[in-house]
This record gives structure tokens, C-alpha cells and sequence, in this order.
């Protein structure tokens, strides 16, 4: 006699549900590019900066290169004031850099250090770990400046 | 195809193309019998498969007249497994067949065993093996030079890396590990830890020259084989002293 199925097994609709999820559970990070809000970690003044161009990359910026941006937020009284266009080397990055040996860092946060047309840092201190990348990007006196090489 | 997979030069070249349907056949089958073995200069066996019987008026479809001659070029190594092959490639082609030339068979076989050195049968070392067993001997090669513990999820280890450009001294990273991909020599642990308020996650090849050493300090209990959910969590849980 033909029964009615009973419907114990596990429905259709779950399974499809579990194979859309997949796609954004897993974090993709990606470059620092126009529009990127970045934490400002030294003591020149500012505190937001929204990068504007990155200077080397298509697709943007990565850890340890420099980007232009605008200042969005800054300190009542410092070097550079709200709406100033700066120089900055990316210090942490959300997305992950790959090392020669085969290492990969990430840092939780995109942070930026101002440095003026030649490379050299405004302000006097840096906060909060640096990778040791930008020595081979000839950035050395942030990190004879920073707190801890990571 | 087998050819292209092996390091060793074994060439199939496609002797004929499909013949247009005429009946016919005989002559085109002796002439194409004849012209086998002479082109090969080559002392190594060279086994060409072959019909030499189609049934008269029957659909060419079927029996797409193809005769492939297989070299192998002299490499002592490969021979085993250049000889496993070219049989490995007769099957399949022998059993596609409607009728194979029995003697054809016969005489490649004889042949290859000739040319074989004479040693006992090895057990042969079958493709699918071949990146497992590369992999457990650089894992080995690598472990002569420093053990490497058991590592799980959950550890709370510390990794002494010497970096090549901070040449001074070693660097010691600490941290949970919150992920362990497995993936032979290049099976990696990322490590997560809180550094001066922010939290940073490095990803370390285990078996990499670069470690001098690792150690498991502590083990956390977790119920996770990747812990992932420490990123959304207090920064308290990821700090270690």
C-alpha cells in the first residue's frame, strides 16, 4: 500500500542553505584601497585618514607600501589638521602578507604611520606592533620607533 | 594521459587517423603491418597496438582504426615504471578492441622482458603514492634536523624563528594556535596573540628551516578544530603572557 513519505530525513532546503552560507563565512580581506578608513598610530595629530590614492599596486595597497590620503580626523592641536592630503606607510593590514620563508602575517586592524614626500615620519612615537617588512622597504626609522616588531 | 604525466620521455604518437569507409581493407592492413617496426630506430621495445581484422560491412564506428606506438627512451630509473606503464596503456587498449593481434602482444611482451635488467620484481610504486611518500621523506629529512611535537588546536606554544634579515638574535613568537592545516611538508599552524593591543595572527610552516624550535608551553581546552571565534572575542581570551 502506498504510504505518505515520512519526512525524518533531513530537508532539501537546509542543504542548500549550508552551501550558500560557505561563501561568506570565511573572511576575505582585501588591499587598502580609495575610500579605506586607516587608524593613525603616531603622535603627529591626526587620528582618521581616508586613503585617497595608493601609490604602487592596481588594486591597492598592502602592508608596508605608501598611500596618499586625506585627513578625516584629527587632534585640536597638532601637525596636520582635519582635510590636510598626506603621505602614509601602511603598518598593519587586515589582509594577509606573505613572507620568503613561507610565514604569514595579519594584523586585526589597517593602521598608517604619516611620513612626508621623503619617507621620513612626522610624528615622534608609534604605537602598537610594526612587521618587520618595512625594513626591507627602507622605512628604518619607524621601526627604531615603534614599540614592538612583530 | 600517461605520457604526459611521467617525467620520462614516453611518446604515444597516433599512427593513423580513421580510415574513410571503403570495404577494402585488406590491402590497406598489410601495408599498414608492414609499415610498423621499420621507421623506429630506437632500441628500446616499442609496442604498436593494432587489428588486423575488420568483419566486412559491419559500422567503422565502432572500431576507429588507430594504432599507437609507444616509446620509451633508455632511463635506467624509469624503466620499472615505464614498463608498468606501457602495459598499463596496451590494456585499456586491447580491451577497447573488438580483436587484438595476439602475436603483436606476445612478441612487445617478450621484448620488454629481455630488455629488463634482471632483478626480482619490485613492488610498483603506484602514481596516486608517489607526492605521499615525497612528503614523508622531506617530513623525515626535516625532523633529523629538529623534532617537531604533536601539535594541536588549542596549544599555547612559542616558536623561536631566526629571520634572516634580523640577524642578531632569534625572534619568539607566542601565542595560541588556532588552526592547523595539514598538508604534508607544508602543513601550517597560525598562531594568534595580542601584541601591545592588537591582535596579530602569523601564519609558520612547521617543517621550515627558519624554526629553531618550538615548544608547547600550555593546552587550552576547546571544543573547536579551528578557533576562529576568538576574533570576535574579548582580547583578554588571546593574550599571553
Amino acid at each position: 500500500m502506498w504510504q505518505f513519505p515520512v519526512s525524518d530525513q533531513v530537508p532539501q532546503i537546509s542543504g542548500n542553505r549550508q552551501a550558500c552560507g560557505n561563501r561568506f563565512d570565511k573572511q576575505q580581506r582585501t588591499f587598502i584601497q580609495m575610500r579605506t578608513v586607516l587608524k593613525v598610530v603616531d603622535n603627529s595629530g591626526a587620528k582618521k585618514v581616508m586613503c585617497i590614492q595608493a601609490l604602487k599596486g592596481k588594486k591597492g595597497a598592502r602592508l608596508g607600501d605608501t598611500i596618499i590620503a586625506s585627513v578625516k580626523e584629527a587632534m585640536p592641536n597638532g601637525k596636520v589638521k582635519k582635510g590636510k592630503v598626506v603621505y602614509g606607510v601602511v603598518v598593519r593590514a587586515a589582509m594577509q602578507r606573505g613572507r620568503c620563508d613561507g610565514s604569514e602575517v595579519k594584523f586585526d586592524d589597517n593602521a598608517v604611520v604619516l611620513v612626508d614626500k621623503q619617507g621620513q615620519p612626522i610624528g615622534t612615537r608609534v604605537f602598537g606592533p610594526v612587521p618587520h617588512e618595512l625594513r626591507q622597504k627602507k622605512h628604518v626609522k619607524i621601526l627604531t620607533l615603534a614599540e614592538h616588531i612583530a | 594521459m600517461a605520457s604526459q604525466v611521467l617525467p620520462q620521455a614516453l611518446h604515444m604518437i597516433p599512427r593513423n587517423q580513421v580510415q574513410p569507409f571503403n570495404p577494402v581493407k585488406n590491402r590497406g592492413f598489410s601495408a599498414f603491418l608492414s609499415r610498423g617496426p621499420s621507421p623506429l630506430t630506437t632500441s628500446k621495445v616499442s609496442v604498436s597496438g593494432f587489428h588486423s581484422k575488420f568483419p566486412v560491412g559491419s559500422s567503422f564506428s565502432c572500431f576507429a582504426r588507430r594504432g599507437f606506438v609507444v616509446r620509451a627512451e633508455s632511463n635506467p630509473e624509469g624503466e620499472g615504471e615505464a614498463e608498468g606503464n606501457e602495459n598499463g596503456v596496451e590494456e585499456p587498449e586491447m580491451k577497447a578492441k573488438a580483436e587484438a593481434e595476439v602475436e603483436g602482444e606476445g612478441e612487445g611482451e617478450d621484448e620488454a622482458e629481455e630488455e629488463k635488467p634482471k632483478e626480482p620484481r619490485k613492488p610498483r610504486i603506484k602514481l596516486g603514492d608517489i607526492m605521499g611518500i615525497l612528503n614523508k621523506r622531506a617530513i623525515e629529512a626535516s625532523d633529523k634536523e629538529r623534532p617537531t611535537p604533536d601539535l594541536r588546536t588549542g596549544d599555547i606554544v612559542e616558536i623561536k624563528l631566526e629571520v634572516p634579515e634580523n640577524r642578531r638574535r632569534l625572534s619568539v613568537y607566542k601565542g595560541i594556535v588556532i588552526s592547523k592545516q595539514n598538508a604534508g611538508i607544508h602543513t601550517t599552524i597560525r598562531i594568534r596573540r595580542i601584541i601591545a593591543g592588537i591582535g596579530v595572527e602569523i601564519v609558520f610552516p612547521v617543517y621550515s628551516p627558519n624554526i629553531k624550535e618550538i615548544k608547547v608551553v600550555k593546552h587550552r581546552k576547546v571544543r573547536r578544530a579551528r578557533l576562529y571565534y576568538l576574533r570576535d572575542k574579548l582580547p583578554r581570551l588571546s593574550t599571553f603572557k
